[in-house]
């Protein structure tokens, strides 16, 4: 045996040990290299396209801080990895100095175990990377019907990337090992058989601070939404303070919690609650690390495909114009919509017969010499009821604001209408009138691209004395629009006569809600597949460090078994003590995971009209049920696993 | 020839209470000789050992192992001083679980980059010696106990050193393997001439010894030699210990 043939015969000997590591490298790795595949995608550069701006920004500023976090964590998690992994070969890299291992010769071959792992790890993550990507984004493209999804293309800048990134750590790594292994005595390193870290000190100071940073994380991100500073620094400053008060709140509570726990006997003491809080003390450090680690990497993902699911909502598109069906009909004295009754009985029969509740009301606006449009009161206070809103009173002489555009809407909620009268002059200039605006409306009712001012009905009639177009509006609402995608083919076959390209002038025009949500759904696609993506990738990132983390102390923890059990312990309790270990692991990161994005949720309500409640429970509960249905498979696996090699 | 020599040697663990495991330890071993150290618990038999052994620097004093002080060397050259001239044998053993028995016993040679066939040679001579040739392919979760402290013996031997270190070599065997590797370090004392260093708590272990030095709080508190039969040897060693305040009273003070 030389000296290669026993580096080699150490790994290969050891399988276990090193491919636990070799995983988690390789895994690592490949949500890197993913995250910088999605990062330096062409169709991605720039801004992601959505029909409200301030989810635009959003969207642009969650993919950049995803990035900044995904690119940490992979790389503490490979540093957590090394570290496991070290902690377990350290009473050998012992014996091996004692038997006259020089430094030198203990360093060559941790070099060369770097490397080979290294460029393994990054080989087959890269591979797996490339292969993971291409298969999501099939199935994404798949699912949603998009037309134009992520091609798929080969990733120069992000393989170089990822590989530069990635030499460096594991350079550094095989320092980091040297390092380790430098401290400390000879006979220190020996006996080091299973020392635990020590216990992290706990100070009230840092509790304190740990509960304080997390709510001014919490304030700065609100802050962000409610005042609307759309400022880059403002948002990832209370992203990077609810971190570090996550990071103090495990390390400081959990020391606080157990020995609180500790302290008193009959808790302590009471059956197998005596092994269980002990083992919790005894990887207090590793368990407050992990728990710190997977809970902000599932608030990331959560909060990730929450916002996408907020952008792909039909609400959003229902926010920007609230009827189902619209149809306008052009009457001037000469040319005359002589259908508009036809058409209008055929929609609402069609309604009718496929059984969808609906209201209808029209409007019929008149424009003015600055360019804004009026409507009548009576009509608005229909339209209004039929959308469930507030019915309002004027007087000669008044107007209200109403809102046309999401933006429009924003500012008038955010800053007033601006002034407090309004000068209007009618279409022919022979006629004008200083008007007193009341208020600004809350809500969309009128969606067309104009200022719009609801005056009463008098003051209308003055205006468009004289006016030869009449344009009127019908409008539909329909509170089940994104079903009626069937019927609008119908009806837009019915009114057009199938020939919807004719160059003839046609007196009317008909469109849906139901079209235009499609339509902004298959330009919001990419996002959605980027953000279903992120999140999956994240959540699996989680569930993988939990896993890695049992994987690698399975053998210490069959050790600790065996010789409980040889004291007397049944399979009953066996199951507690491990199930309550495993509970904790699973579930504690995913409750706080669920408070961080609720506070996420809640900002991300103040953006949007629509209720995002569904949203969030949808995916709280969706990430429950995988997440129990993981414990269950984990805890039946692993008490399988120690059934089998401890009684 | 004096193999190893120690003068006034003395180590302070410093902490929240400072506290001297040794103070002015005077000690020779020549070439060819077995000696043992015995002592009770926290008398600072391991410390001793470890100092010896080059894992643990001390405060005060010096080492000198084969006219050489450890401490002065290099980092480097203290590796090489390690490997060829110094063998250990732990209680608990420390053979690497991911090396065969064999591989395990080369282990010194491989680090000095010795050929194939020498190692070969020299693994076949001892462990026919030491009677674990059948076992040479075994990994070591499969071999028994004294198998195992056997192999660690090959191992400290292999590279023929100036000195052999044990520490409780008998510690974690059953009173017939402690027997049989307590006389394999006798034999190889008496055939090869290999100079060895026991720490041990065991009476029988130490009966095996050419001499046994006995120390008490850090410091020299008797040293005894084999006269011509084991029986009084370690009836010697019996009465040393209750004079120490062991358990020796347990025993006969008169046996033959």
């Amino acid at each position: 045996m030389n000296f290669r043939q026993f580096a080699f015969n150490n790994v290969f000997r050891n399988k276990r040990t090193y491919v636990a590591h070799f995983l988690s490298s390789a895994f690592s790795v490949m949500i890197f290299f993913t995250y910088a595949l999605l990062a330096f995608h062409p169709d991605l550069r720039g801004a992601i396209v959505s029909n409200s701006t301030m989810l635009t920004m959003l969207g642009t500023m969650g993919m950049n801080i995803s990035q900044a976090i995904v690119f940490v964590f992979s790389f503490l998690f490979l540093l957590y990895s090394v570290s496991a992994f070290i902690k377990l070969r350290k009473k050998e890299f012992g014996i091996l100095l004692l038997l006259g291992m020089s430094r030198k010769q203990l360093n060559r071959m941790l070099f060369i175990e770097n490397v080979v792992i290294g460029a393994a790890a990054m080989i087959t993550g890269i591979l797996v990377g490339v292969v993971f990507s291409k298969l999501i984004l099939l199935i994404c493209a798949t699912l949603l019907a998009v037309e134009h999804g992520l091609p798929f293309y080969l990733p120069g800048k992000a393989i170089l990337l990822t590989a530069v990134a990635y030499l460096a750590l594991f350079i550094i790594v095989a320092a980091f090992t040297s390092f380790m292994t430098k401290k400390g005595t000879l006979a220190e390193l020996i006996k080091s058989e299973d020392k635990p870290k020590p216990e992290p000190k706990a100070s009230v100071l840092l509790s304190l601070l740990s509960v304080l940073l997390i709510l001014l994380g919490y304030a700065a991100v609100l802050i962000f939404v409610i005042w609307r500073i759309l400022s880059f620094a403002l948002l990832f400053g209370g992203v990077l303070l609810v971190i570090i008060g996550t990071y103090f709140l495990f390390t400081q509570l959990s020391v606080y919690v157990i020995r609180a726990l500790k302290k008193r006997p009959h808790i302590f003491f009471n059956r197998t609650n005596l092994l269980t809080i002990s083992e919790l003390v005894y990887r207090m450090k590793d368990n407050a690390v992990m728990f710190f680690m997977v809970s902000i990497i599932s608030a990331t993902a959560f909060t990730g495909i929450g916002t996408s699911l907020a952008i792909g909502d039909p609400g959003l598109a229902a926010m920007k114009n609230p009827y189902a069906f619209s149809y306008i009909s052009f009457n001037e004295s000469d040319l005359k919509n002589n259908s508009e009754q036809k058409h209008i009985r055929l929609i609402e029969e069609t309604l009718r017969r496929e059984g969808f509740a609906y209201q209808m009301a029209s409007y019929t606006p008149t424009y003015t010499q600055d360019g804004f449009a009026l409507v009548k009161l009576s009509e608005y206070n229909r339209l209004a009821s039929a959308l469930g809103y507030d019915l309002e009173m004027l007087q000669n002489g008044e107007t209200l604001a109403s809102p046309s555009t999401i933006s429009q809407n924003s500012k008038y909620k955010l800053e007033g209408v601006g002034a407090d009268t309004v000068r209007m002059v009618n279409f022919e200039g022979n006629w004008e009138m200083t008007m007193h605006i009341k208020k600004a409306l809350q809500h969309i009712v009128i969606p067309e691209a104009y200022k719009i001012y609801i005056v009463t009905d008098s003051d209308y009639d003055t205006f468009n004395a004289g006016n030869l177009m009449n344009v009127n509006y019908v409008e539909f609402v329909v509170p089940k629009w994104h079903d009626t995608r069937a019927i609008t083919r119908e009806l837009t076959a019915a009114i057009y006569n199938g020939d919807t390209n004719s160059m003839q002038y046609i007196p009317f025009q008909f469109s849906a809600l139901v079209t235009q949500w499609v339509e902004s759904r298959q330009t919001n696609g990419i996002l959605l597949i980027v953000s279903g993506l992120v999140g999956i990738v994240f959540f699996t990132f989680a569930a993988s460090f939990i896993y890695f983390r049992l994987y690698a102390d399975l053998s210490r923890d069959e050790e600790q078994y065996r010789m409980i059990s040889k004291v007397g312990l049944s399979r009953k309790e066996l199951a507690k003590t491990v199930t309550r270990q495993l509970g904790l692991m699973f579930f504690l990161p995913l409750l706080v995971a669920f408070v961080h994005s609720s506070v996420a949720f809640i900002a991300l309500q103040q953006l949007v009209d629509f209720s995002v409640i569904s949203h969030t429970l949808a995916i709280f509960s969706s990430f429950l049920v995988v997440q129990i249905i993981y414990f269950f498979v984990t805890r039946w696996r692993y008490l399988n696993h120690l059934y089998q090699k401890v009684m | 020839m004096e193999i190893l020599s120690v003068r006034n040697l003395g180590k302070i663990y410093k902490g929240m209470v400072s506290y001297e495991a040794l103070s002015n330890l005077d000690l020779s071993i020549n070439q060819g000789e077995f000696v043992g150290i015995m002592g009770p618990s926290g008398s600072g038999k391991t410390t001793l050992l470890n100092m010896i052994s080059t894992i643990d620097k001390p405060t005060s004093g010096e080492i000198r192992i084969d006219g050489e002080d450890p401490y002065q060397l290099s980092q480097d050259k203290l590796a090489l001083f390690r490997r060829r001239e110094l063998g250990f044998v732990f209680q608990s053993f420390n053979l690497l679980n991911t090396l065969t028995v064999k591989e395990n016993i080369v282990l010194p040679l491989t680090l000095d980059g010795v050929g194939i066939k020498e190692m070969n040679s020299r693994v076949d001579v001892l462990a026919d010696k030491l009677g674990i040739t059948s076992i040479l392919d075994k990994r070591t979760y499969e071999i028994s106990g004294g198998q195992a402290q056997r192999t660690a013996i090959a191992r400290s031997l292999i590279h023929q050193p100036k000195l052999v270190l044990a520490d409780e070599p008998t510690g974690n065997l059953d009173s017939k393997s402690a027997r049989d590797v307590m006389e394999i370090l006798e034999e190889r004392n008496r055939e090869d001439q290999a100079t060895m260093m026991l720490v041990t708590h065991d009476p029988v272990a130490a009966s095996y010894c050419s001499r046994v030095i006995f120390i008490k709080d850090g410091q020299l508190y008797n040293e005894i030699y084999y006269g011509d039969n084991r029986a009084a040897f370690y009836q010697k060693i019996i009465n040393v210990l209750s004079l120490l305040g062991g358990n020796g009273h347990e025993f006969p003070s008169v046996r033959i």
